[in-house]
């Protein structure tokens, strides 16, 4: 193994290595949040919707909440691993290493994303055994999926390397981030919402990047999945690049 | 030829406040040599040092690490520096021994070269017997300790060392000494801040006064003493910064 690989492992086993040393928090408290929307959407209000669009409804919703459990699991990971090493300056060994800016950010990005992959992999996981969670395009599904962890984990960085205090970390997953994956069509499909709401969706990047991951389980599309994915993939590559814009000037990070 | 230690020229580091907090140093370091960074709070010492280490950027300028550009060269010239800050920063989620095996990841170590070196590190700094322990559960002096062996973990060529003593008790300032005296004979540059000036007179064997960004003055501890017409480092700091009054000859002579 080159020296440059061993310093892009040691990045990202630093990010593992600290939400695995708190795993209830980082791991368990997601995952129980999770089973109990399953358990309160499909035991509760599953018994009175029982189908929507063709669909049990806890099978239409399953997929948003697994694509909910890596988008928030991954961004909140990085934010906050990024400003609390921050406050305590324990960052400034990695910044004083020969590390490159690219290996920084992948170190700092992939430790959310695999968070976030634990997460909605063991979702999924119980999912498939208890609610027959079908696989209907797992082309489609697993690059989305990715996609949609990547971005959230760009997006945690983002916020991390630019807060100041924690409730700039809160103030954008409060306010930001959990209206738009709840308005984006996780607990319903956007066509049953009347005017004006149905279009206003339509202006949520959140509702396409839950209707490529709803289309790669169980087959539901109601927008154009090529164009959702193109959308996607290009929205990805542009926040990869202003972060790694930033972590190459060291703006924000370094004096 | 050796390229020198280090080598700062005309460095200029403006915040985007408006303030200069380093307004055109320059100074050169020897490779081996043991060189000293004096001054008063708020002088430039730390922009200085993150300036070297690549925690700061330059507004203009060059830093010069055994021939290795900070900032175009930024990988070789870190690989031969090292920081030991006098703000403890170390990772409160690891243990121990993470915190050196991480710290050698960075540098591109080898599992085995970072499994000896953490050992024989620990050891040396009678850390051992706590390597399984996180390093918030560490007392201030330990904390002290294994922030200095991070720093030596990748065997720089350079160490700098921020007010390493400050707050430590008597014992663990004479291990410290005794250990950077040590790796200083075996080759290490080291540079360090300090405000205890007889730290400087043992270990220096150059001294830069550094004062509102500048150098001051540097040389050898009689050259410093010399230039400014005084007969102790002490004298030659307190003319620097203006406070005469204070030195032990005018207080005995006031008193007499």
């Amino acid at each position: 193994m080159s020296a440059s690989q061993i310093r892009l492992l040691s990045l990202i086993r630093r990010e593992v290595n600290r939400f695995m040393k708190i795993k209830r928090q980082t791991l368990g408290g997601p995952l129980l949040e999770t089973f109990l929307y399953i358990s309160v959407f499909g035991a509760a209000l599953g018994t009175r919707i029982h189908t929507l669009h063709g669909y049990k409804y806890i099978v239409f919703v399953v997929p948003g909440l697994i694509m909910m459990a890596w988008a928030l699991n991954s961004f909140s990971n990085n934010s906050s691993s990024i400003l609390q090493q921050k406050f305590t300056r324990s960052i400034d060994d990695q910044l004083s290493s020969p590390a490159s800016p690219m290996q920084l950010l992948l170190g700092f990005t992939l430790g959310g994303f695999i968070r976030g992959f634990i997460v909605a992999g063991l979702t999924y996981v119980v999912s498939a055994i208890l609610l027959s969670l079908p696989v209907t395009h797992a082309l489609v599904l697993i690059p989305s999926l990715i996609l949609v962890g990547l971005f959230f984990a760009q997006c945690g960085v983002l916020v991390g390397v630019r807060a100041e205090q924690f409730d700039d970390v809160a103030l954008y997953q409060t306010f930001v981030l959990q209206p738009l994956i709840f308005l984006g069509g996780v607990f319903y499909g956007a066509s049953l919402l009347p005017q004006p709401w149905q279009t206003l969706t339509k202006f949520n990047p959140v509702y396409y990047m839950i209707a490529l991951v709803r289309y790669g389980f169980i087959g539901f599309h109601d927008t154009n999945i090529g164009l959702a994915f193109g959308f996607l993939a290009l929205a990805t590559a542009a926040l990869f690049a202003f972060n790694y814009r930033i972590f190459a000037q060291g703006r924000y990070l370094r004096a | 030829m050796t390229a020198p230690a280090l080598e700062v020229r005309d460095l200029v580091k403006r915040y985007p406040t408006g303030v200069e907090a380093l307004k055109g140093v320059s100074l050169e370091m020897g490779a081996g040599e043991f060189f000293g960074l004096l001054g008063p709070n708020g002088a430039g010492k730390s922009t200085l040092i993150h300036c070297i280490t690549g925690l700061a950027r330059p507004s203009s300028g060059s830093v010069e690490i055994f021939g290795h550009d900070a900032v175009h060269h930024y990988r070789q010239a870190r690989e031969a520096v090292a920081l030991a800050p006098q703000e403890i920063n170390l990772d409160m989620f690891l243990t121990l021994e993470e915190t050196l095996d991480l710290h050698g990841g960075y540098y591109g170590m080898s599992k085995a070269n970072r499994r000896e070196r953490t050992a024989e590190l620990l050891e040396t700094f009678s850390l051992t017997s706590k390597r399984h322990e996180r390093t918030r559960t560490l007392s201030g002096g330990m904390k002290r300790r294994l922030t200095l062996a991070r720093a030596l973990m990748h065997r720089p060529r350079l160490l700098i060392l921020d007010e390493p003593t400050a707050g430590v008790d008597i014992e663990l300032r004479l291990e410290l000494w005794q250990y950077i005296e040590k790796i200083n004979n075996q080759g290490t540059s080291i540079m360090l801040t300090t405000h205890y000036l007889e730290e400087a007179e043992r270990l220096c064997d150059h001294i830069a006064f550094i004062n509102h960004g500048e150098i001051a003055a540097h040389g050898t501890i009689p050259e410093l003493a010399a230039r400014y017409g005084v007969s102790s480092l002490e004298d030659a700091y307190l003319a620097l910064v203006g406070r005469q009054e204070l030195s032990r000859e005018h207080v005995e002579g006031t008193a007499a």
